[in-house]
Order: structure tokens, then sequence, then C-alpha cells
């Protein structure tokens, strides 16, 4: 799995790497409020060269749906 | 976008920071939308520069009832410095999308309008808070559904917000406590659609993009550089590749690169650049390995040096290493050298002075100069809340001071010396003219400093008012012209038998002529004319405040316990070099 998707959330939502699973979200992970959220797909977008629409913004509930957005825009995450 | 680091950096680092610093400021934060981010990128940025940073964070768009209510946790907060962060719609609501569904008089009345609320808020706030407060100027967004017809709308949508703007500034031109910062010009500086994100905005009712937050904190801290004084004073410079393109000692006088074509035309506006902050105070010097004749001569007779010899408070041009020389630098000027920015082309120069004053900001030149002014122009280091005749004669000053070192040199003791130089002290109560030079003086001064207290004006204000205090200052002419204000002091008076020395500061310029001693003498005498028996005094030492640490027991104080002590028993004699009016 992308170390740099996973290094993102974990800088960003202050956890370990090795914690980090898909179903982690906003109710799972402490520091993953609402303007915390923000950040996170700001740095994403950052990070992989992206922009995500406000649908996929809104639709962002946990980890999976992070990956899925990005694996639609063509970003390999099987690294 | 300029080199800065993400906000999800500033969030963690803000986290870890556990060291208190001595310098501490308390920042109040209030807006009309969602600016979260920024309180944790101030205290990282005051971290970086030794200063413990609070904040408070009103509630979102809360900030007229934060201020309305006296009882409310923004003034229990005691802020020192208070943003208050506007943006345009929430101003204007509905009018910021439709402004012409009304016309050009009600849009006016509406302005007229929101100025008033506006200036109420603030007025009642200083009123009621000691904190300075600072403002934002309106956004004028790049979009008039007028489009370009715009310019041709008599009071268009965009002189709206112009008006509110210039109608805020004026109003508070004089003003100690309340600032007007430039949201706009921020805007200009970064574009935009940089800073504004329409996703974001949707999203989270950011209109401050999560980029771009930690730009505007940056610029913000020159709020907090200039509140707690630690403003840098003196930039210096070398020459080869810094000044002027090329080497002179190999290249020659005529083979540097300095002139209107290009790469020279860099150099000269970077000249321009160091002479505009020269002229507003910023004291110049070089330090440089050359020879000093072929140095001189491009400084003396190039055509195209903008910088000229007048502009330097010393020169350094030899082959001695660059430490030694800013160490020669320090002790001229006698300034700190936390008050120094050095520019150099050479890393390997860069990094020598870096390791030896840390506390120097030792700028990263980049190797293209075509990108120096934009560097010095980015530096928030020079930012002052106030900017005095003092200041601006500044430059002079130095020119001064190197005239009164040739008499020096050639005097052959310090008693000729002094009486040479033709000392007359003026001692006077401050007033409302005096006031913004004394409390810049508290606000600064480090090595001639007894107690370094810090008061901001207002603090002076009501010691000026309450008869239990004395607040003086000092005035200092020699045979060179007249050094402006450059000593102060405050009594507390104690009782009615005793004082005590709350304050005793001189400006480091005029150190080293005895003059304290004149001061010293004034005080003891004009408290034994009020039939006082015992000056008090303390002195708290600093890293710094090391030239006074002698200064009470050369003056026949007695420590007793904590304190000093001086027992009056009759008037002293002033010096004999020293001429003293009491105004």
């Amino acid at each position: 799995m992308s170390n740099k998707l996973y290094e993102i959330i974990s800088t960003v939502m202050k956890i370990d790497i090795s914690t980090i699973s898909d179903e982690l979200g906003p109710k799972t992970i402490e520091n993953w409020t609402s303007f915390n959220g923000y950040v996170l797909l700001n740095e994403l977008e950052t990070g992989f060269n992206v922009k995500f629409t406000i649908d996929e913004a809104m639709d962002v509930k946990n980890i999976a749906d992070i990956k899925r957005h990005l694996t639609n825009k063509g970003i390999s995450l099987d690294e | 976008m300029p080199e800065e680091n993400s906000l999800s950096d500033y969030i963690n680092k803000s986290n870890e920071i556990t060291k208190v610093f001595n310098k501490k400021i308390r920042i109040a934060l209030l807006s009309s939308f969602t600016i979260n981010g920024l309180s944790e990128v101030l205290k990282v940025k005051s971290m970086e520069r030794n200063i413990s940073c609070v904040v408070y964070e009103a509630p979102y768009n809360q900030y007229s009832q934060e201020i309305l209510n006296e009882k409310s946790d923004l003034y229990k907060f005691l802020p020192d410095i208070t943003f208050l962060i506007l943006d345009t719609r929430n101003i204007f609501g509905e009018i910021f999308r439709f402004p012409y569904s009304i016309s050009h008089l009600e849009r006016a009345k509406i302005v007229e309008k929101k100025v008033k609320e506006i200036k109420n808020l603030l007025n009642k706030y200083i009123e009621n808070s000691n904190s300075k407060i600072v403002v934002t100027k309106l956004n004028i967004p790049s979009f008039s559904p007028n489009g370009i017809f715009e310019s041709k709308t008599e009071y268009g949508f965009y002189n709206m917000i112009e008006d509110f703007n210039k109608q805020l500034t004026k109003n508070y031109l004089n003003s100690e406590n309340i600032f007007i910062y430039d949201f706009d010009k921020f805007i200009t500086k970064n574009g935009e659609d940089n800073v504004f994100n329409y996703t974001q905005f949707f999203f989270g009712d950011l209109k401050i993009s999560i980029d771009f937050l930690p730009v505007l904190g940056q610029d913000l801290m020159k709020y907090v550089i200039g509140y707690l004084g630690i403003t840098k004073k003196c930039i210096v410079l070398d020459l080869d590749n810094t000044l002027w393109g090329g080497i002179v000692g190999e290249d020659g006088f005529n083979g540097i690169k300095l002139g209107p074509e290009p790469p020279g035309n860099a150099f000269m506006e970077f000249q321009r650049v160091l002479l505009s902050l020269h002229q507003r105070g910023i004291i110049l010097a070089i330090n440089s390995k050359n020879n000093f004749e072929d140095a001189i001569k491009v400084i003396k007779e190039h055509p195209y040096m903008i910088l000229k010899e007048e502009h330097f408070a010393t020169m350094c041009i030899n082959w001695n290493d660059k430490v030694s020389n800013m160490k020669e630098i320090v002790k001229e000027i006698n300034i700190g050298s936390d008050s120094i920015v050095f520019i150099d082309d050479d890393p390997v120069n860069r990094e020598f002075v870096k390791s030896i004053f840390p506390e120097i900001l030792v700028v990263n030149l980049s190797d293209d100069p075509s990108s120096y002014v934009l560097e010095i122009e980015n530096l928030i280091d020079f930012s002052v809340l106030k900017i005095t005749n003092e200041d601006r004669n500044r430059g002079k000053m130095y020119l001064k001071q190197k005239k009164i070192i040739e008499l020096e040199k050639t005097s052959t003791d310090l008693q000729t010396f002094l009486n040479q130089l033709d000392l007359k002290i003026s001692i006077k109560d401050v007033n409302e003219f005096t006031l913004p030079r004394v409390s810049q003086l508290i606000l600064k001064t480090n090595q001639f400093n007894l107690t370094t207290k810090r008061y901001q004006e207002i603090d002076i204000e009501k010691m000026i008012k309450d008869s239990n205090f004395i607040v003086t200052c000092v005035q200092v002419e020699d045979k060179f012209g007249d050094n402006g204000i450059t000593g102060v002091f405050i009594i507390k008076k104690e009782n009615e038998k005793e004082w005590r020395i709350d304050t005793f500061l001189m400006s480091c310029r005029i150190m080293g002529r005895d003059i304290e001693k004149g001061i010293m003498a004034h005080i003891i005498n004009k408290a034994k004319e009020n039939n006082i028996q015992k000056i008090n005094a303390d002195f708290i030492p600093t890293q710094k405040n090391k030239p006074v640490e002698n200064f009470l027991s050369d003056h026949e104080f007695k420590k007793e316990g904590r304190s000093w002590t001086y027992k009056i028993k009759s008037k002293i004699k002033f010096p004999e070099y020293l001429r003293i009016e009491v105004e």
C-alpha cells in the first residue's frame, strides 16, 4: 500500500502508520476534526498533484473513500 | 507561492512547543470567518523567534459580541495584540453580489454605516482594553458585474470598498492603539485565485486557503516584531557579488557589473532598496574581504554606485575574516548583534558568521542577483509600529559617531576627549511629543538599562499622569550636533522620604561619555530639594546589560538585601565637562 498516502494521513492525523486501516474515519480518529479533514484533503492534493471536487470532498467518510477517489484519478496506490 | 511550510507542519509543531521564553506575546484572533490553523502558525513562528505566544480565538463570527460585552473572554484574556480579520462578503452581505441592485447614493450610505459600525467597535475596544488592535482592510475582489464598465460607474462596487478602506485608515492615522493591516496588499502580492479557494470556501467557509494561512501568519508576525521591539536595526553587507557583480580585485574598477545594463541593473536596484531602508533609519555597514583601496574607489567614484560612503556607519574592508570584522562592527556601531542582518553571497561566510553569532539574521541570498531585491523586500524583521524622527536621522547620527571616534583616537586621555566634545544635556519631563521616542527607548534599550522594564506607551502615559512617578527624558548635544532623546529615567516616589529608580537607561549611541554621572547628579540633587533621604534602586541583570553592572556601586549606592540604597547627605557637583539644562 502507498507509503505516501499513509505518511500524509499519519502526519495530519497524528496516528501511527501501522494503525491505519481502511475503515478509520472522523469517528475513530481523534484528530479527524472537520477542519483537519480539510487540511488532509489539501495535503493529499499537494502530495499527489490532484484536485478533489466538492462532491468527492464531501463523500470522504473514511480512509477507503480517500483511496477510491485517488484511484479514480489514476493514482496507483499499490507500491 | 512564497517558500512556506504546510499548515499541518505548523499544527504538529505547535503541539510540541514546550520551551518557555522570556519574550512573551498574547494574541487574540477575531474574525468574520474560519481561521482555524492561524493560531498554530503564529505560535510556531513566535517560537522560532524565541517568543512564547499564547493565542485566544474568539468563536467564529462573534467579534462584535466579544467586543461589546466587557465581560467576554476576550477581555479576560488580556491580549497584547488583537487581530480583527474582516472580509468583504461578510461586511457587505447581499450587496457583495448585488451592488447594482441599489443606487450609488444607497451604496454610499451603506459604506458610511459599515465604517461607523467598525469604528464604534474599535473605539469601544480600546477604551476597555490595553491591547493594540489590528484591523484588516477589506479586499477588493477582481470580479464586478459591471466588468470593464466598472471604472465608468459612479461610486461603483470597487469604489465602495476603496472608500470603506480609506475612511477607516484616515481615522486612525495617528492612533497609538489601532492599526490597519493592508489585507488587500496581501492579496495583491499572493493572488486572489491562490488565497481564495472556492472549493474550500463552499466546503468549510475558509476564506483564506489552507496553503496561504501560513503566509498570512508570516505577514501578521510583523506586528509581533514591532510590538516587542525586536526589530533589526542594521544591515551588514558584503561588497563583491553583493553590492555589485564580479570581484573588484580581479575584474577591476571598470570590469565590475554595476550600471543600467543587465545584470548591473539588478545590483543598482538592490542598492536602491537598501538606501530606502537607510532613509527610514536602518543602519548600513560593510564587512568585506578586499583591498581597501580597490573597494573604496568604487564606493567613492563609481558613477552607478547608489550607496555612498556617507550611508555606511562603518566600513570593515580588509583581509580579516568575516567574524572578526563582525565583532569590530558590533563594537563600533555599539548595537546588540541580535539586531543585525548579514547579507553575503558566499555561503561559507554566511555559515561561519551564523556559527559564531546565531542571533544574527543571516539572509540565504540566492545565486541569482535578480532575486536580491525580493529577498530584502520579503524580510519582515524591520517592522516597527512607529517611525520616529530619531529613526529618520539615524544615518546622520552614525556619521557623527564616526567623527567622534576620530576625535577620541586623537585625544590623549578621556578627560580631554570629554572636554573637547562640548557636551550638553537637557533634562525634561516627558510630554506627548517625546512620548513615542521614550517608549521606543524603553522597549528597545538592552545594554545601558538598569532594570530592563518594558513599558508600552499606554503604561508610560499612566505614569506621567500619576503624581507618584517622575518620568523624564534626556536629550544630548555635542559639538557635532544633536543626538536627540537618548536617555530616560523613571522615579517612583515610594514615600515622603524615599524614592526608587524604576528605570534608568541610555541609548548605546551616547555610552562612554560619562553622561550618566550628570543624570545621576541631577536625580540626587532633585531628591535633596524634595527633602528625600534615600534613593533606592535595583539592578536586574540580563544577558545584555553588563555595561551597568557596576553603575550603582560606582555612584556610591550600597547594597541592602536585594536592593541598592543611596543615603543623601548633600547636593553633589555636576561633572565639569557637562552643561546641564533642566526644562
